[in-house]
């Protein structure tokens, strides 16, 4: 008996897990429509919206909607919000499934498969370099929103190099440059370094005045070092080296070499830096006595929550070498929507992002999850405050690592011995070239 | 009878369904697509162009692979040593009647039941950190100078380290159930033979454990080379030359990086398959050295 209950529990627990995991993912979803509760936080937004609405009437259409945030995070409290105010004025109905970053692991094979996705969102890359066939081309529904008045050359031109077409719209853009705690700065009477030799004496002062100049985590070495060689080489010519070798015979890459081990014997870099990721950043919030940290925008927002301090950030871009190449360029990546090349309903999903990434909902996603507004008629919050300018002003934006991680093959190598680098491991320059053309 | 067979069938099809469209139908799928060249791992076979033994080529090729390849091997090799023997170790310990046995087999179990996600940021941020980590206060605290645990040249070493406190107490559990299996009497004719503990554990426990000891190889094996998780928690934004394992590499063929947006799922079946040899090679290697039926208890 007592053997039959077992096999009869088993057996009702082997039922419901089968039952559980044959469930519809939409489960999971949430219905705008169905949900109420943030509707009443956005009511004023809703309202002063509808007042100058002039969206189409989508009744009867259900958008699905996979994005990469998960359900707590502060970009989706603003894309509920959204899309609750859209379907109240136009009808439509928006199922939005948070995938999480794991998005960018699946979305490939669902829209192989021809999953019920309408938008989706993804890094401005992957996106259109990855995906493209899959994308729908918004170039059309683009011009005739007027969207170049509503975006940043620069991605729109990068976008549509990549893929052939604009396939995705900005929804978070970001920058990279330099960032740092403006009152260090004040207090030591530092103006904004803008060639490296001032960069360096700006250092020295913050050494001076008890301050630790750079702080820096493995992750973002490549980043870092990247930016430098850039400023030297040049982007395409620093993806060259990466991929053919050829350092040695590179003084370029030799002094670009020197200079950071420069940097680093002067005693320029955080206590402990280059730590593991997040320690080093970490420390400019937590102590207040580390300066800068080279890296994208959400590096504010990572400190800040981390330690529980409001860091009053500034932003420069990184410093010009004399002799080098143009300066005025940054890192400059997004994360973007696009719609499935299948969607029946491409203009209505069109309509939706454009609610989302331009004008009030885009302010409101600015200002909630602290990011830089993907329309640049927004205000970017105090602590990004020139990002906005410096995405506007960047004619062609550099890519992450700059090129210094371009071969896929040799690029964990490559990262090795620029963390090395920044750990003083080799005394000139010619002895980290070395090392890497010993890579090849 | 008739009615019995009807009943094995119907019994036995889902489960013989499910294996082999869940696990048949994946494994030669991806067998088949390394011999191929293919961008994305779900493209349609019609998008699959031969490409021989290129994917094996390409891989082999690469220092990154090998790389991935030096590390799977070392954390078989020194944490196999290291895992078995601490594993063993506590086992007997633990079934030599001490007190609180209980206490410090749950004690020793316990990092199997937290999180590894859990557990490896625990290692990462608050033992291994610079400032205030466990290592280097109790470093400091006796006059010695903080050790950077994660620079490049530790870095590997300290993840073994911590992989190998989580994984000690689930090989020391598969050692106990073996020894449990012993019979005492044996122990007892040896202890009034006069044999010693060493004695008595070289020349008992050892032998008659070989099964078991096969067993956790084996798995120690399968462990190594599907090493994944701690890898990436102690390299989250980017794949590090320490840290690397073919898992991480085979990933970041197949869905690409953080800065890496090319893909290569042919390829990423190759590290796969070759992975998947490895284990079949080690297991037929474990049935060659450890014959178990040369003892009988």
């Amino acid at each position: 008996m007592k053997r039959k209950m077992v096999s009869l529990l088993l057996a009702a627990a082997m039922v419901t897990g089968l039952l559980a995991g044959c469930s519809s993912s939409s489960a999971s979803s949430t219905s705008s429509s169905e949900t109420s509760e943030s509707t009443e936080e956005t009511a004023d937004t809703t309202e002063a919206a509808e007042e100058t609405s002039d969206l189409a009437d989508y009744s009867g259409v259900t958008l699905t909607y996979w994005s990469m945030w998960t359900s707590t995070e502060p970009q989706a409290e603003v894309i509920q919000q959204a899309a609750d105010a859209f379907s109240e004025q136009t009808g439509a109905t928006i199922n939005i499934e948070w995938k999480g970053r794991d998005i960018s692991s699946v979305i490939l094979s669902a829209l192989e498969s021809g999953e019920d996705i309408d938008l989706f969102e993804d890094s401005d890359s992957r996106i259109s370099q990855n995906y493209a066939d899959y994308c729908y081309d918004l170039t059309e529904m683009a011009e005739a929103a007027d969207y170049a008045s509503y975006s940043y050359a620069c991605f729109t031109e990068t976008i549509t190099d990549w893929a052939g077409f604009l396939a995705c719209i900005v929804e978070q853009p970001q920058v990279g440059g330099v960032w740092y705690n403006k009152d260090i700065f004040e207090a030591c009477g530092i103006d904004v370094p803008t060639t490296w030799e001032e960069f360096m004496d700006a250092c020295q002062t913050m050494v001076d005045n008890g301050y630790q100049p750079l702080a820096l985590d493995s992750a973002y070495a490549s980043f870092n070092f990247g930016y430098h060689l850039d400023r030297y080489l040049g982007e395409d010519a620093v993806s060259e080296l990466s991929l053919n070798g050829g350092w040695s015979d590179s003084a370029g890459a030799i002094q670009a070499a020197q200079d950071i081990i420069d940097f680093v014997n002067a005693g320029y870099l955080a206590d402990g830096a280059p730590d593991e990721y997040p320690s080093s950043q970490n420390k400019i919030g937590l102590t207040g006595q580390v300066a800068m940290v080279v890296c994208a925008n959400y590096v504010t927002s990572e400190v800040d929550n981390n330690s529980g301090v409001d860091t009053n950030w500034g932003m420069f871009n990184y410093p010009s070498i004399d002799g080098g190449v143009d300066p005025s360029n940054a890192y400059a990546g997004a994360n973007c929507i696009a719609i499935s090349s299948y969607s029946e309903n491409a203009q209505a999903a069109f309509d939706f992002i454009m609610f989302l990434t331009t004008g009030e909902y885009d302010q409101l996603m600015a200002d909630t999850a602290e990011q830089i507004p993907a329309d640049p008629n927004n205000t970017a919050p105090d602590k990004l405050s020139g990002t906005v300018e410096a995405l506007l002003d960047t004619s062609d934006p550099l890519k992450w690592n700059m090129g210094l991680t371009d071969n896929s093959d040799l690029s964990t190598g490559i990262k090795e011995n620029v963390v090395k680098l920044f750990e003083g491991q080799y005394a000139t320059g010619e002895e980290f070239a070395a090392a890497m053309d010993a890579l090849y | 009878m008739k009615k019995n067979k009807s009943m094995i069938v119907c019994f036995l099809l889902p489960c013989v369904l499910a294996i082999l469209i869940v696990y048949l139908y994946p494994v030669l799928r991806t067998l088949l697509m390394s011999f191929f060249k293919i961008e994305s791992v779900t493209s349609d076979i019609s998008n699959w162009s031969f490409y021989g033994l290129g994917n094996y080529k390409r891989i082999f090729g690469s220092a990154t692979f090998r790389t991935a390849m030096w590390n799977m091997f070392r954390i078989w090799l020194v944490g196999g040593i290291i895992t078995l023997s601490i594993a063993l170790l506590f086992a007997v310990i633990l079934t030599s009647g001490i007190r609180f046995k209980k206490f410090f087999r749950a004690a020793i179990y316990l990092p199997n039941v937290i999180s590894a996600v859990a557990l490896a940021t625990m290692w990462v941020q608050y033992v291994y950190n610079n400032d205030y980590g466990m290592l280097n206060k109790m470093l400091r605290s006796v006059g010695l100078e903080g050790v950077k645990w994660l620079g490049t040249d530790t870095k590997f070493w300290a993840m073994l380290a911590a992989f190998i406190f989580g994984a000690v107490g689930y090989y020391m559990l598969i050692f106990i159930s073996g020894i449990e299996r012993i019979p005492q009497d044996l122990y007892e004719a040896a202890i009034i033979d006069g044999a010693g503990i060493v004695q008595r554990f070289t020349r008992i426990t050892m032998p008659l454990l070989k099964g078991i000891m096969k067993t956790n190889i084996t798995f120690w094996t399968i462990n190594s080379a599907t090493f994944y998780l701690w890898s990436k928690m102690f390299s989250p934004v980017d794949t590090e030359s320490s840290t690397i394992v073919p898992v991480v590499y085979l990933y970041e063929l197949i869905f690409g990086g953080k800065s890496v947006s090319e893909r290569d799922a042919g390829a990423g079946a190759a590290v796969g398959v070759t992975l998947a040899v490895i284990i079949l090679l080690a297991y037929l290697v474990m049935n060659r050295v450890f014959k178990e039926d040369d003892l009988e208890f």
